[in-house]
Parts: C-alpha cells; structure tokens; sequence
C-alpha cells in the first residue's frame, strides 16, 4: 500500500521573482512522470528538514510536465523555500480536495476576484477557462493588489488584455502619484461599476482572509446570490487528507471537502475568514 | 458463536493463547488492572488478576493504534499482534470514531490500518460505572454491543458469556473455547438483568445532569455556538492544559513534523495535537481561526457533540469520563452541557 504521507520528488527548474516577497518556481518529477491534478486543487510541498506546507498550484491543468507554484516569504518553511535555487529537490503530495467546478460554469458570466497573492491559484482557473473560453459568455478579472510594486504575474497581463471575452480591471490600495494609470481603492471598488447580467454569473474570490470577507458582502449587497459565489478557503492544512483536523471549519474539513465552497456553504458558519 | 465459561478457565486459556502464539508472532498481550492501568504480559505468570469489573482503564486506547508520537514512513513490526483485554463499551465507541476517521473517510491512514489490523480486542461488560461515567447520557450502553472480537458478558460472579464479533473472534473461538457449553436460557436471563442492573447504576450517578424536555446533547451544543458569553463563562477555569484532548480516547487530531535529512533519506513523524493549544488554528501569516480560550473550548463541544455527529451520525464522545477526571479546572463536560440548557429556547 502506498503510504499516504510519503512526498515524490520534485526539482525547482525555474524561479520567477514576481514582487519582493513573492517568486513563482516551477518544478518536474524526478521520475520524469507527469503531473494531474484539477484546477483549484491543493498540493502539499515539503522543503526537507524544515517543514510542508499547503499550496494550490498556479499552472494550468493542461500543462503536464511542470507544475508552477506561486509562494509567498511569510514563515519559517516559505522563507527557506525562498532561499533555494534551480536543480535543488523538494517534496510534492497531492493532489487533494476539490477544485473549482468549472463544467458548472459553462454559458455563463464568470466574475474573478483575486487579491494579492490570491491571484495564484485563480491563474491557474483562468489559463483553463482560456483554454476553453468559447464555453462562457464572458469572463472578467478584476484584481487588486496593496501598491503597483504587489502585483504579480506583471508580465502575463499584457498577452491576457488582448484576449476576446476577457476583460481585466485593476486596482491598487496605494500609489506614488504618476506609476498607476488604472483604478486606486481597495479591489471591491472595481465591482462598483461592474457590467454583468448577475442572474447568469457566478463569482470566484480569492484572496487574503479580509478581502475575502468584504468581497462577498459587497457580492452580497449589488445581488448575488450566495450559492453563486465561490470562495477559497485556507486553513493550516497539515495532512490534506481530511484526517489532522487542522482545517475543520464547522463540519467540514477544508482539505478534503474545500478547498472550494460556495458562500452557501460555509455562511453559518461565526467569522469563517477568521 | 456464544460459549459460557468460568473465570478460571478464561485465565487458563489466555494462558495458552499467549503460549501458542508468542511462537508466531511478536505478541504484546495487554490486561486490565485494579489501579486502571494496562499490564503488558511478559511470561504467562503475569496473566492472573484480571480486573474484568474495573471501568475503562486511564489510558485512552487510542494509543494502542494511535501513539502520542509515531514514526508515518518506518511504523512497520515485524509479526505484530495484540491482544487487549477488558476493552469497556465506551472505548469501542472511541474506536469507532477513530476507524471513521483513519479509515473510512477518504483515505486510509497507513500507519493506523497496520495496527488496527493487528490487534485483537476482547471486551467486557462495565457492571460497576464509577462518578465520572456518563454513557448513558449519550446513547451508549454500559456493556459492548458491537466492535469487539470476543466480548466477556457477566452472568454471575465468576462467569461469563463469551461471544465472538468478527472473524478474527471466531476463529479464536473455534480453536481455543470449542469444548465449552453455550449458554443456558438462564444464563442469558441473569445476563440481562445485569446488564438493566449497570444500565440504572450509570443513570443513578447521572441523573442530576439529564437535560430538560430530554433535549440531546447535539441540539444543545449546536443552537448555543453563538452565544459567545455562555462559552466564556464555562471556560473561566480552563487553563489551557491540553488535558482533556490528550486523555480524550476519540480526540484523533495530530500535527506532521518533517525532519528528512533530503529526498533520499526521508524521515517524518506525527505527533498528538489539541485543539485546546493557541497555535493550532494558527495560519503562515499570523492569522487564527480560533484566536480567544473560549473559541477553543468551544470547539472541543462543537466536534464531539455536532461537527463528527453531522459526519458519522454518531457522537464523537463515549462518555468515559477522562477529561472530568484529568481537569484542573475541574471542568465537567456533563455540567457544561446542562448549564448550555439554560441559554437555549424552548418552543
């Protein structure tokens, strides 16, 4: 029997610097084997001697051979993560949980929410629905990040501005004055003036815990309906096998029923962004 | 398969199990004691003494399956088996909860299954509950209904219906307790009224804590959850100590340590967890789910009572009585609930 918690090994082939705490490494299989896994899912990725830890892959699912990982320096195992090169070796297990549903949003408008590093595994959503972007009436991202210098994946907006059926607003917390053209203000700003025929939409927010609150208030109040909203939970998932108990919130365990809820879901649930 | 068997002749043929197969297998035999403490058997001398009417023993018996530290890569032993002896109900209620959780939900944890299979249980009706048991009060009966190998049923003083509950019991059975006689229909009858017997026994120690309008313990603890105040007053004691988790024998939750010195030489183990400790909902980035005590406390109640009942449709307490024995706090689960009452509607 193959022993769950027993990581494969995996070797960093390629580290992006996306902002000052954040880099984007790709890693291969030792075993050249490929890689699967559905968007949205979570992998658990071991820096040896230090520690493992919950991720969600930023890679789209249709590329096999790599997979990418967007991680930001915020402890004590994402910190020496940081310190590693290209050729160095660490650990995978996963994939686990269950992604973003994405056969469910076939015909309709798909509103995409991220907010900082939040954007990681929503790249990941978005290079599937562009894959297949003839299936939805429209998708729209709207992204906001704390200054211009917070931003990541600076380097893919270009190339996803010029797609048809996909609209990309911007925001910024804060600025200098003269290095942001686009919107400034918090990211629920940029759903003031939304477009979008809510009835047939569906919203998937990812983000820090705050944004994530107030996003689906504001989601709330100009009318979705909480069944239509779709949110990434993070929790400590140390096992990712819905066994450590880490990650229970209320009866759920986020890494084996998430991490993907519906508001729907989880709304009863006393301060589930805490 | 159910045979009537005198206490004597159970210790004579423990005797002779322990013998046959110490020479087949690396055989841990486990036995109740009168100072509730597990004896291992390590000559056939030891097997004497067997405090088959003592409650459940200190120790939770999770950690026969579930150890406070485990190695999750190098777990295996060669030709492994134990037998433990004396198994109470509520025990084979916690292992219930741990089966749910380590083998039945998803995936199979690894390290559990090879314990798990290589053991043997054998229980034992609980015919004097002390002040601490409370199973009546959460659905569960004072003596094994299901989830033994072979289980021991009072029938007087000195013997015992012996019954067996799985494959493995009846195999043991066949082999070492053919030649005894099944019992007689008074035998059953005197059985049973010992079992009502243990059963009023455990509602007289309880009786004080019976909920209103008999209200159960789900209801209770689910429509309370929000009344944050209800919840800091009866965790005003708590000192955080851990104690109830730990003793708990259906608390499962655990933390991974890795500690590989690289790929090649990979090595990580895991070690019991509390939801009670201030670092368990901690998050990279500082965040935590459960930040203040009475979050923490709090929880403990909603997983045992409404969390596991909602996942498994049965209680993920056994209502042994541990963690109002080891609280310095003095701490009763049954006290909290019924004061939970108080807060609560009533149509």
């Amino acid at each position: 029997m193959k022993n769950i918690y027993s990581p494969i090994g995996a070797k960093i082939i390629k580290i992006i610097d996306e902002t000052a705490n954040i880099k984007t490494f790709t890693f291969k299989r030792l075993d050249n084997q490929k890689f699967s896994f559905n968007t949205g899912q979570f992998i658990e990725l071991t820096v040896f001697g230090v520690g493992e830890a919950p991720f969600t892959p930023s890679s789209s699912p249709f590329e096999t051979d790599t997979i990418d990982v967007t991680i930001m320096k915020t402890g004590r195992m994402t910190e020496v993560l940081h310190s590693m090169k290209e050729g160095d070796v660490i650990g995978l297990r996963g994939p686990y949980g269950n992604g973003y549903p994405v056969e469910k949003f076939n015909g309709k408008e798909i509103l995409i929410i991220g907010g900082g590093v939040g954007l990681a595994p929503l790249r990941s959503l978005l290079l599937t629905l562009i894959a297949t972007i003839k299936n939805y009436r429209k998708i729209t991202l709207n992204y906001g990040a704390k200054t211009p210098q917070d931003v990541v994946y600076k380097y893919l907006f270009p190339g996803w501005k010029k797609i048809s059926g996909l609209e990309i607003n911007r925001s910024v917390d804060k600025c200098q004055e003269g290095e942001w053209n686009e919107t400034t203000g918090v990211v629920t700003c940029l759903l003031d003036n939304i477009k979008i025929d809510i009835r047939n939409s569906v919203a998937i927010v990812c983000g820090p815990p705050i944004m994530m609150k107030f996003t689906t208030l504001k989601l709330l109040s100009i009318g979705y309906r909480s069944d239509q909203i779709y949110l990434s939970m993070e929790r400590n998932m140390s096992c990712g096998l819905g066994k450590c108990g880490h990650c229970q919130l209320g009866s759920y365990f986020i890494c084996k029923d998430g991490p993907v809820f519906t508001w729907e879901q989880i709304k009863d649930i006393q301060d589930p962004f805490e | 398969m159910q045979k009537i068997i005198q206490y004597q002749d159970f210790i004579t043929r423990l005797c002779q199990i322990y013998e046959e197969m110490s020479s087949n297998y690396n055989l841990d035999i486990y036995l109740p004691t009168k100072d509730l403490k597990y004896k291992e058997v390590q000559n056939k001398e030891d097997i004497v003494d067997i405090s088959l009417d003592s409650i459940r023993m200190t120790e939770p018996v999770k950690t026969f399956f579930f150890r406070p530290k485990e190695d999750l890569l190098r777990y295996e032993k060669e030709n492994f088996l134990q037998i433990i002896v004396g198994i109470k109900s509520c025990d084979l209620s916690a292992i219930k909860v741990l089966d749910a959780m380590f083998l039945e939900k998803g995936y199979v944890d690894s390290s559990y299954k090879f314990f798990r299979d290589r053991t043997i249980i054998i229980s034992c009706d609980c015919p004097k509950p002390e002040k601490n048991c409370f199973c009546s009060l959460i659905n569960n009966t004072p003596y094994p209904t299901s989830g033994y190998d072979l289980n021991l049923e009072f029938v007087d003083d000195t013997r015992f219906i012996l019954s067996s509950g799985s494959v493995k019991g009846e195999d043991l059975l066949d082999k070492y307790f053919l030649n005894y006689d099944a019992p007689t229909k008074d035998d059953i009858v005197k059985r049973d009224n010992l079992h009502i017997l243990s059963v009023q026994n455990v509602k007289e120690i309880n009786k004080e804590y019976l909920l209103e309008h008999k209200d159960d313990y789900y209801r209770v603890v689910k429509e309370s959850y929000d009344i944050n105040n209800i919840w800091q007053e009866e965790s005003s004691t708590c000192v955080q100590c851990k104690g109830c988790n730990f003793i708990c024998p259906s608390c499962y939750c655990f933390f991974i340590r890795e500690s590989s010195k690289d790929f090649e030489n990979q090595y990580r183990d895991r070690v019991w967890d509390a939801c009670h400790s201030t670092g368990y909902g901690r998050v990279a980035g500082g965040g935590n789910s459960r930040k203040y005590k009475f979050q923490r406390f709090r929880n403990r109640y909603q997983c045992k009572f409404v969390y596991r009942k909602d996942n498994f449709n049965f209680y993920a307490c056994t209502g042994c009585g541990r963690c109002i024995e080891v609280c310095p706090g003095k701490i009763d689960i049954r006290k909290v609930v019924k004061s939970l009452t108080k807060v609560i509607t009533y149509a």
